[in-house]
């Protein structure tokens, strides 16, 4: 069996695997080796312009950013991210975000679904440093029908309710589709936390600043606006070793996440609500919210 | 030098003042000097927490990205839903001209603006800028956002009831009647908007749907007359300004009005819990289950139905609890349960994680515990108001005025059939200006000198039945 399939519980062909808890642990483990191994390689953080390779395709550095050429999207395939947590150690360098497990402008999720279809989550340290043994979910019953990662993040929302709610407009939707704070008028209410669906936004705590060096304000993911309006990836797209986290314009064809979009069977989170996110992941199970 | 405050003469020069100010407190009650001291001790705390949580002090609340909205969120809501119950409660005297509520009017007035102010207090300090607030809500307004319009309708209800206050001290009447107007349609408004900003989050089940809006009016209503039971009460007990007032008239409105709205928030209760378990929409049912049997359960039964609910309406039923003191009883049981069900309302509707906590297994629940600046923030806005009051009560002119009470009574409607009988209204009796230890008969509290205590000593409950 293949180390994807082992992790993700499926077999190539999507049928659950009926993984033991215990294996799934061992591939965990297995999975530390295979990050420290990728960054080697890689051979650079994600906080050096060095490293910022891959380029996203509409633009490139140099060039007027023109935001009205563009969609930002995103696809996240759950059925190749091993959960290494790269992506949320790329983010927290990347955009200065609180070194506290609780705040993160990405994170991942470990799901684990019994065979009666209880689902437990578990994200220590929102999956910064993976998923090792001892940290399993203890509330898991055996046996196991299915276990994921699920990488979460901003969904960029087209309908945003945080947008909508914020009393003095200091979060808003960017013509290419990204949702922005403005910090210089964020007052710190809290209510676009309260009003996010997808638990993604949180209050900059006390000793931190927002990349801007503001205190107080609210933070989430940009998708890493700084880094795409020059034509880079962002961070933890950078940075994901398996290629699970796939970043481009919808405006063009034959970018990476349109062609993605074509290919894989995806959805979106929670798609009763509204929101249309930007976000589409591929794989995920229908006990995921 | 002196300068005339509520119609008394004070003197600028420091060592007349101190004497003046001495004078003052030697010559109160016992009972009164311990509950100023009292309350004085809850200022106190609360000016300590209040420096802690001042930015750069936001380390000091226990909310967290999963749980944003803490106590001072209750208690914002809390206070202000009250300051709207007051005017609500009080508009049917001064609005719909019904003559048993005529009294309620001075005292709910100052009531509702220090609550409105010891509100805007505790949002100001959960706000991390709260300077930033004002400026942006004009400069950068957001029609879209229902916290953008509660601003606006609890601003623009502030300045209503700054004139109603002013209007009634200094005998505006005409000015006074649009203002209580005004701030009646404004104190519906205000709450049904600030049930909105809860009742518009789609990401939150338990607050989410058109339910939340009115069911906050009438906890407002409920919260409002609950207060009034209590001051009006106290009123009666400690024969202060209007007590005769208070008895025949007041506590019996309050009384009527505290049942019917008691019943009517009796049966949101048990709607919103059966709508709750009946829905299939996520979250919802595990919110519904975490105050019914969850970590919230002993909060809402005992507090919430037990104390707020259940115990107050027995009192009200009761022929043997029908007195001042039973309704004091269910009004102080009704006003704890209030406080009590919009901690559960603000709980319940973050305590069903919409996604894993990071570093916590998602199931059951998200947790949230205030920590002490938190409480003592929460404490030093029950002291301020307090003190508030205590010092109005006491300097103000508190008894009702024939002015405005005529002025109002001009605006009932004669029953239809009644035109040809004697006026409908009966004369309404003098009020008693005058408290019993003024120091000349006659002499009103605002010709006492300062030293003079303007409250009548306590005295026996008189008891007996409404």
């Amino acid at each position: 069996m293949s180390e994807t399939d082992v992790t993700a519980g499926r077999t190539p062909d999507g049928t659950p695997t009926g993984i033991s808890r215990r294996r799934l642990l061992a591939c965990g483990l297995a999975a530390v080796p295979a990050v420290v191994g990728a960054q080697l390689l890689l051979g650079s953080g994600p906080d050096d312009d060095a490293g910022a390779v891959r380029a996203a395709e509409p633009a490139s550095p140099g060039e007027a950013y023109d935001p009205s050429a563009h969609e930002w999207a995103f696809v996240i395939d759950t059925t190749t991210c091993i959960g290494c947590g790269r992506c949320v150690e790329a983010c927290k360098l990347e955009n200065h975000v609180p070194d506290v497990p609780t705040f993160n402008r990405t994170w991942v999720e470990l799901h684990v679904v019994a065979q009666d279809g209880t689902v437990t989550i578990e994200s220590p340290d929102g999956g910064r440093y993976g998923f090792p043994a001892g940290d399993a979910p203890a509330t898991a019953s055996e046996p196991v029908r299915d276990a994921y990662f699920v990488p979460r993040t901003c969904m960029q929302c087209e309908n945003p309710p945080c947008t909508w709610v914020c009393p003095v407009s200091a979060t808003y939707r960017t013509e290419d589709g990204v949702v922005l704070v403005d910090e210089r008028r964020c007052i710190g209410c809290g209510y676009c936390i309260v009003a996010c669906p997808y638990g993604a936004r949180y209050m900059v705590p006390a000793g931190e600043t927002s990349p801007k060096g503001v205190s107080g304000v609210v933070d989430k993911c940009t998708f890493c606006y700084h880094r795409i309006t020059r034509g880079m990836q962002p961070a933890c797209a950078e940075v994901c070793p398996v290629g699970a986290r796939i970043f481009g314009d919808l405006t063009n064809a034959t970018s990476a996440v349109s062609v993605a979009l074509g290919e894989k069977r995806v959805r979106a989170m929670k798609p009763a609500l509204g929101t249309k996110p930007r976000v589409y992941y591929a794989g995920l199970e229908g006990e995921v919210q | 030098m002196t300068v005339q405050v509520a119609g008394r003469a004070l003197s600028l020069r420091p060592r007349v003042a101190w004497r003046a100010f001495r004078d003052e407190v030697v010559g109160m009650p016992r009972a009164l000097k311990a509950w100023l001291a009292f309350l004085l001790l809850l200022c106190l705390i609360g000016a300590v927490a209040a420096l802690l949580a001042l930015p750069p002090g936001w380390e000091v609340f226990g909310t967290s990205p999963s749980f944003e909205w803490g106590i001072l969120i209750t208690a914002y809501v809390f206070f202000a839903i009250t300051t709207s119950g007051l005017c609500l409660a009080s508009s049917l005297g001064t609005v719909f001209g019904i003559e048993m509520f005529l009294p309620l009017e001075k005292r709910h007035a100052v009531l509702a603006l220090l609550c409105l102010i010891t509100a805007f207090g505790i949002i100001a300090l959960d706000l991390h800028y709260p300077v930033r607030m004002v400026l942006g809500a004009v400069l950068s307004p957001s029609p879209f956002s229902p916290m953008w319009w509660m601003g606006v309708f609890y601003g623009v209800y502030l300045v209503f009831l700054m004139i109603e206050v002013w209007s009634i001290f200094f005998s505006h009447w005409n000015i006074h009647r649009a203002a209580c107007l005004l701030s009646s349609i404004t104190a519906v408004l205000a709450p049904t908007t600030l049930g909105a900003v809860f009742a518009v989050l789609g990401a939150r089940p338990y607050w989410h749907g058109a339910f939340t809006p009115p069911a906050m009016v009438t906890m407002a209503l409920l919260s409002g007359t609950a207060l009034l039971g209590i001051v009006f009460y106290l009123v009666h007990h400690l024969q202060l300004v209007g007590y005769e007032r208070a008895r025949t008239l007041a506590i019996p409105a309050i009384r009527l009005l505290l049942t019917i709205v008691l019943t009517v928030a009796s049966l949101v209760v048990a709607w919103q819990m059966l709508f709750g378990l009946y829905g299939i929409i996520p979250g919802l049912a595990d919110a519904t289950k975490a105050v019914l049997v969850g970590p919230l359960a002993l909060q809402f039964w005992v507090v919430r139905v037990g104390l707020g609910l259940a115990v107050p309406l027995t009192l009200l039923v009761l022929p043997r609890t029908r007195t001042p003191r039973g309704l004091f009883a269910a009004c102080c049981l009704v006003f704890v349960g209030i406080a009590a069900d919009r901690a559960i309302f603000v709980s319940a509707g973050q305590i069903v994680p919409g996604t894993a906590v990071s570093g916590v297994v998602s199931s059951p629940y998200a947790e949230y515990g205030p920590t002490l600046v938190e409480i003592g923030v929460v404490l030093g806005a029950f002291g301020f108001l307090g003190l508030a009051y205590t010092l109005a009560e006491r300097y103000l002119p508190m008894g009702e005025h024939m002015g405005h009470l005529r002025a109002a009574e001009a605006d009932v409607a004669v029953p239809v059939g009644a035109a040809d009988r004697p006026p409908a209204m009966t004369p309404i009796p003098e009020v008693s200006p005058t408290p019993v230890a003024s120091p000349t008969p006659g002499q009103s509290p605002a010709q006492a000198p300062i030293g003079a205590p303007a409250v009548a000593p306590l005295v026996d409950e008189p008891g007996g039945a409404l």
